[in-house]
């Protein structure tokens, strides 16, 4: 079998066992090794090969951001702040129509991202936001769609695990990413915005204005104390995390560790640090970080031994042969991320699968940090598009007397959203490289 | 465990507890990064005072946390795996799959690294190799030994978890594994079903 027909058997193969549902990272690690040794001819070299591409992702710098982001994620949500931010948030918006799906779209933009993690984000706001809404007469579909919007918005918005990840593998710099990801963030969370705001005005039994009996009657001094207690310390925690990255003042991983130590401060300022909550951080922590760290392990051993047997020219003159342009690739390209978001998780796409597209930025021409912001406002739908939907099945979880129809049925606006904001986002580039390059300078002139 | 255990049990278990504690106690260290990375920032921002292995101890303690967690997270089946099809299953097409693809799947990368690794941290041993990122660097032996180590943690939970395949395709039902602490989401959802 020539080195080619080999590499093409190990992809088919290598789609093949994921759909069966092994686990990930030992089939890929497994794959390397296997068509390693036949490729190569050599046991020695498969094997050397591997402990190689082990040590260099244990010994990565960039990579090192990715427990310390997960423990404060861990940190913060077990820091009680969610209810806290809910109850200022919904103090200051008032009784108007749609005040709670607000408090909610608030809530979950800054509690997602703090955390970057939706099945929490989504399952907390169903335990709180949701009951407080169809208490108020919310229609249950709309309710549902806030939750489930409003809790994934943390993969996308700095400081996401997933664009760590995008970095690495693409081999852009984690600070641009944050400052390119910065203003799609805030655009889709403003439509998001724009569309509760005008759905409660529309139709106000959809959302209507809290019934006299359930509002909270507070005095001013005590709603600033609730926004001073509830509101500030999340957000300048959460901002300084991000704003010491974006100006430079300290590197991804160092905000993250900081972040980390605050958040132990924020859970015993909030009387949460008990030996239960740290110890759950801790555990789940390591968890997730072996979960991605082992899948980046696998990976990179199919993808180094994919690229010597050929595989990756094979794809590049395959797609070159389809004859398409510029515009024609990114779509395609977007296109297959967004089915893969079917049956796939977004750490499986980012380390598997983008590396495929990725040699092929240059020739196309195609900024590879506008391209990975793209791929990030991309893979949040996945979140959002039934039957896999995600989000959905977190909120079920939490809320079982709803139906599964009735919570898609919510999250379809939100899908046409995201697909918008995709496309202003391709319409209007400069969204995700105007803050970068005013930040630290366009790449090139430097 | 109100269950009683038979002795294939007991050595299941008893697999499973040692990846648990050994990837717990390992987790710490991410509070000891968190704090670490914490002091360098301080020391080098505000008393101009670097500390000098900072950059190596940074990777040095990530390594050792994803590489020491891998076989707790394998006992609670927490790697990542496409799930569409699996989860619908009945549970002897599961194990027959799962043991089928342990065999074939898991077994030659996993004994790879353990080999190949063996090898690695003992040129490493052989030669006290120290970091080379600046002058005078850590000694980087004992961090190259996490290699072989977490491997072979690994290949113990994977000799478990095939085991476990293999009872469950002639049982039809998984055998227990142990639990601990869950996600957020999975907790909150348990709690609503009761």
């Amino acid at each position: 079998m020539s080195p080619e027909a080999l590499g093409m058997l190990m992809l088919f193969l290598l789609v093949f066992t994921i759909l069966i549902g092994f686990p990930t990272a030992f089939t890929l690690m497994a794959l390397g090794v296997i068509f390693g040794v036949i490729g190569f001819g050599s046991v020695d070299i498969a094997r050397d090969l591997l402990v190689q591409r082990t040590y260099t992702l244990m010994r990565n710098d960039v990579l090192v951001a990715i427990p310390l982001f997960l423990f404060m994620g861990y940190m913060i949500e077990r820091s009680g702040v969610l209810d806290r931010l809910f109850y200022s948030l919904q103090v200051v918006v008032g009784p108007m129509n749609g005040a709670l799906a607000l408090a909610t779209l608030f809530t979950g933009t800054i509690f997602a991202t703090a955390t970057g993690i939706v099945g929490a984000s989504v399952a907390l706001l169903g335990v709180l936001a949701l009951p407080a809404m169809l208490r108020a007469r919310y229609q249950p579909a709309f309710a549902s769609g806030v939750v489930t919007a409003s809790g994934t918005l943390g993969i996308l918005i700095p400081p996401s695990v997933l664009l760590i990840l995008y970095g690495f593998v693409a081999g852009v710099s984690v600070p641009r990413l944050y400052a390119g990801a910065f203003l799609p963030g805030l655009m889709l969370s403003g439509l998001y915005l724009v569309y509760i705001i005008g759905r409660a005005y529309l139709q106000p039994n959809v959302a209507p204005a809290l019934a006299k009996e359930l509002r909270q009657h507070v005095t001013v001094p005590h709603a600033l104390w609730l926004l001073l207690t509830g509101f500030l310390p999340i957000a300048v925690l959460i901002g300084a995390v991000l704003a010491s990255i974006l100006v430079g003042l300290a590197t991804p991983s160092e905000a993250a560790a900081l972040g980390g130590v605050a958040a132990i401060g924020l859970a015993a300022a909030y009387r949460r640090l008990t030996w239960q909550n740290l110890k759950e951080s801790v555990f789940l922590t390591a968890r997730t970080s072996a979960m991605v760290g082992w899948l980046l392990v696998g990976s990179g051993m199919f993808a180094s031994v994919f690229a010597r047997l050929g595989g990756a020219q094979l794809i590049g003159d395959f797609v070159v042969r389809l004859g398409l342009n510029e515009v024609g690739f990114f779509w395609l390209a977007q296109a297959i991320i967004f089915f893969l978001g079917w049956p796939l998780e977004w750490t499986e796409i980012t380390i598997i699968f983008l590396p495929l597209f990725l040699p092929l930025l240059e020739p196309f021409n195609i900024d590879p940090l506008f391209f990975g912001i793209m791929t990030a406002l991309n893979q949040q739908t996945s979140f959002l598009s039934p039957p896999v939907a995600m989000s959905a099945y977190y909120l079920k979880g939490v809320a079982p007397t709803l139906l599964l129809n009735q919570i898609f049925r919510g999250m379809y606006p939100f899908l046409a959203i995201q697909v918008l904001a995709m496309g202003v986002l391709w319409l209007f580039p400069a969204l995700a490289t105007w803050l970068p390059d005013v930040v630290y300078g366009v790449i090139g002139e430097r | 465990m109100a269950v009683k255990e038979g002795e294939v049990d007991r050595y299941l278990f008893w697999v499973d507890r040692v990846s648990t504690w050994t990837g717990k106690a390992f987790g710490w260290l991410v509070v000891v990064l968190a704090f670490f990375v914490s002091w360098d920032v301080l020391a080098r921002k505000f008393f101009d005072a670097p500390l000098a292995w900072a950059y190596d101890g940074s990777y040095i303690l990530y390594g050792t946390i994803f590489m020491m967690a891998g076989a707790y997270t394998l006992a609670r089946n927490a790697h990542v795996r496409g799930d569409i099809f699996y989860t619908n299953w009945p549970v002897r097409t599961q194990a027959a799959v799962d043991l089928l693809l342990y065999l074939l799947f898991f077994f030659p990368g996993i004994i790879f690294l353990v080999w190949g690794g063996i090898d690695f941290a003992e040129l490493s041993w052989r030669v006290q190799e120290r970091s080379t990122t600046t002058s005078g660097g850590p000694p980087v032996y004992q961090f190259k030994t996490v290699l072989p180590i977490a491997a072979v943690f690994l290949l113990a939970q994977g000799v478990v978890e095939t085991i476990r395949a293999a009872l469950a395709l002639r049982s039809g039902v998984w055998p227990r594994r142990l639990g601990d602490v869950e996600e957020t989401e999975t907790k909150l959802a348990q709690q609503e079903q009761l």
